[in-house]
């Protein structure tokens, strides 16, 4: 069964095309990373499957809800950990996962928050104030409050920033270790090593557009996905060019000379 | 930055220069990408809106010595406000505007110091102010007076003595934030030395602001006027200690023990109280905000009735005065997130809407009432009821407007054209029959009893139905 499914889904700003008909299908139990250059429509993308953003045109399903419909159901099934998000500057971490665990109206959660902040390597700092924090110890928190309510998928932007080398480590094998067990992790990403080392899944997204689908365990050992991610970029840019395509951003306050949409223009990316 | 001057003094002041013009452009061009065209129009409303305010109150037979101390006051208040920026430094930019850089933060990164920085920002909102805003509101008062015979020499010092007075305004909190980054009993010091000097008349505020200068123009009032505004602002960026002391804060968990005692279902009020208290100033600066509105009400009803044959009703005008002065505690519960820190709960716009009510009543209704409490010592226990019943009606219909009009962006206001008109008018809807019946107390109590109640109960009922459309109406928008 489908954990995603997602038919034409549409997002426009006026003139700017931030999605444009994605269609993709997430199995559960598959750890999917999405891959693109800036602007291409990855954050849109999981703003409109946890029901924070109506897409233009389109359908999706998240865990059989509509988040559209019913984008509160979603919410309350998924664990969600956007980009660049910081824990409450006057909470410490122990009082803001309280208060995820309130708002999202679970017991027990005083367990639930010792065992996460021992998992994620900051006992220590449960009771320091998240604004005297440093940014990898606001990213564990973070991290914590998508999981501590064991939910069956999660999404997150760029799961790794800011952690170091041993940390990332070992939110490595929490996330494989998470989908082992029958749950279902949507990752977007612009290092495309994360996406080679855990994903068994990766969808690369241009303009708004999916690219290219492809599963990172069955490429060929002389293969790097750093090769195939470029290919199938300039590729999908050959197409827009021929067909004169159009050049969309993320979104409505994204210049189109901006330093993103250059990116675009070039075909590079970030990795 | 500074170029190889010779003189480290001159290329100290050509640097001070240069910023001073850099900030300047940058605050414009912040406001041209912020909100266009529309930023044009505001002077022209807050003339407009100057203008009417003071023809209504000449018609209550106002003399316009007492409107121009009013106007003196309000733009006292308005400065405190302004300056309490300091209180919360960076973060406040940050939730005011996005996630921006600007030369104020820029100490890190120039070779210069951050009290240069922050003396340059505040001269250039000084001039901003100014121009922009305080100019407007001369004009407005102009257009009035002009025609009720006052010199138009009068006039133009008013615009000079409300820069003053604002000047005072932001010196004032902005000392008290850099007092308190060093000592914060040493702030509660300060404010009560200044709130007992004041009771017992040693201290004249009046004469010790720019009014002073306004209403007996001489050299010794100049100094005396312009002499403490001019020592705050030099005294704020330099008790301003901003260095991070390296020492990560620890906080006891007070969040359970606060959210059984307020009986919060999904913690929104709760977390939004904690941030409140625990930012700087913490629950003080809502008694201070309110101390500071009840000390200019105060000022204003007495100069009103010893300057007409009018007894004004302290009770209604408090009452009044305090509910509208909650917006700023409105500001403060929504400066800390935004609504996208909720987007990614199951929990409505509109449960997050009567989460920051909750947590806006909790902090403004006692320390309003706590001033009332105070009016008692010499205004009789029936007026002071009035006011009590008034004020916290008032302040639930401030909060409807503020949610429905400014969503999580009430700071907004201050440069957003239509929403400043749309909120003004909201305001002015209920706080003018507020303020006629305030004025009306002496010749019919009865009736002004009445108006009040009977404006303030309408009033929070469409506060509420105000409320209850913001969550649903800030969703929309934001989807």
């Amino acid at each position: 069964m489908a954990a995603i499914e997602t038919h034409d889904l549409t997002k426009r700003y006026r003139d700017l095309t931030a999605l444009a008909d994605l269609s993709l299908s997430v199995p559960e139990g598959e750890l999917f990373g999405l891959l693109g250059p800036n602007g291409s429509g990855k954050t849109t993308t999981i703003e409109i499957l946890t029901g924070q953003l109506d897409p233009t045109s389109g359908t999706a399903s998240v865990l059989g809800h509509d988040p559209v419909d019913d984008h509160l159901a979603v919410r309350e099934v998924v664990g969600i950990l956007p980009e660049r998000e910081d824990p409450p500057s006057f909470l410490t971490p122990r009082e803001y996962l309280q208060f995820v665990g309130d708002v999202r109206g679970f017991d027990a959660v005083d367990d639930r928050i010792d065992e996460w902040a021992d998992r994620l390597g900051f006992v220590e700092h449960l009771d320091t104030l998240s604004t005297d924090l440093s940014e990898g110890e606001r990213q564990r928190v973070m991290l914590a409050q998508a999981f501590i309510h064991e939910p069956d998928l999660v999404f997150i932007d760029e799961p790794l920033v800011n952690l170091d080398p041993i940390m990332q480590a070992e939110v490595k094998d929490h996330m494989r270790e998470y989908c082992e067990r029958g749950n279902t992790l949507f990752l977007s990403t612009h290092f495309l090593e994360v996406a080679e080392e855990l994903c068994t899944s990766v969808g690369i997204v241009r303009d708004g557009t999916l690219v290219a689908e492809r599963d990172p365990r069955e490429m060929d050992p002389d293969e790097q996905l750093l090769d195939y991610f470029r290919s199938e970029v300039q590729a999908a840019a050959r197409r827009d060019g021929d067909h004169g395509g159009e050049s969309p951003t993320s979104g409505p306050s994204v210049a189109p000379d901006d330093d993103e949409s250059a990116v675009e223009a070039t075909g590079e990316f970030d990795a | 930055m500074s170029g190889a001057d010779s003189t480290g003094r001159s290329a100290s002041g050509g640097l001070s220069t240069r910023l001073l013009t850099r900030m300047i452009r940058e605050e414009w061009r912040l406001q041209a990408e912020l909100f266009g065209d529309r930023f044009a129009v505001f002077p022209l409303v807050v003339a407009a809106f100057g203008g009417i305010g003071v023809w209504l109150l000449t018609v209550t037979g106002t003399s316009m010595d007492a409107i121009a101390a009013g106007v003196h006051g309000l733009v006292f208040f308005f400065g405190l406000q302004v300056g309490t920026i300091g209180l919360v430094g960076r973060d406040a930019l940050r939730d005011v505007l996005g996630d921006v850089t600007m030369l104020v933060f820029s100490a890190r990164t120039l070779p210069v110091t951050w009290r240069r920085l922050l003396a340059i920002f505040m001269l250039k909102d000084l001039l901003y102010y100014s121009a922009l805003f305080l100019a407007p509101l001369a004009v407005g008062y102009a257009a009035v007076a002009l025609s009720s015979g006052v010199p138009a020499t009068q006039v133009a010092l008013l615009w000079l003595t409300t820069t003053g007075a604002f000047a005072l305004g932001v010196g004032t909190s902005l000392t008290l934030a850099g007092v308190g980054t060093r000592s914060r009993a040493a702030v509660v010091a300060l404010v009560g030395l200044l709130a007992v000097g004041i009771v017992t008349g040693h201290l004249d505020p009046a004469t010790l602001s720019p009014y002073g200068f306004y209403s007996d123009p001489s050299v010794r009032t100049a100094l005396t006027g312009f002499g403490p505004a001019l020592a705050l602002l030099a005294l704020g960026p330099l008790a301003f200690e901003p260095v991070d002391s390296g020492v990560a804060r620890s906080a006891t968990d007070r969040y359970s023990r606060l959210r059984a005692t307020i009986r919060d279902h999904d913690g929104v009020a709760t977390r939004t109280v904690l941030e409140v208290a625990r930012s700087s100033g913490s629950v003080w600066k809502v008694l201070f905000s309110m101390g500071v509105l009840f000390g200019v009400t105060v000022f204003l009803v007495r100069e009103v009735a010893s300057a007409s044959t009018l007894t004004p009703s302290y009770g209604i005008a408090v009452g009044t005065l305090l509910g509208l002065g909650a917006f700023t505690t409105y500001s403060w519960v929504t400066q800390f997130d935004g609504a996208a820190d909720y987007r990614r709960f199951p929990v409505s716009m509109d449960a997050v809407f009567a989460g920051k009510r909750r947590a806006y009543l909790l902090l403004s209704v006692p320390a309003g009432l706590v001033y009332l409490a105070l009016a008692l010592l010499w205004v009789p226990a029936g007026e002071v009821l009035i006011g009590a019943v008034v004020f916290p009606l008032v302040a639930v219909y401030v909060f409807g407007v503020t949610a429905y009009v400014t969503g999580f962006s009430p700071n907004e206001l201050l440069f957003d054209t239509p929403l400043f008109v749309a909120f003004g008018a909201a305001l002015a809807l209920v706080s003018i029959p507020l303020i006629v019946a305030a004025l009306a107390y002496g010749q019919a109590p009865t009736t002004a009893t009445g108006v009040a109640i009977g404006v303030s109960v309408l009033a929070a009922l469409v506060g509420i139905a105000l409320a209850r459309r913001a969550g649903p109406r800030w969703d929309r928008q934001l989807r």
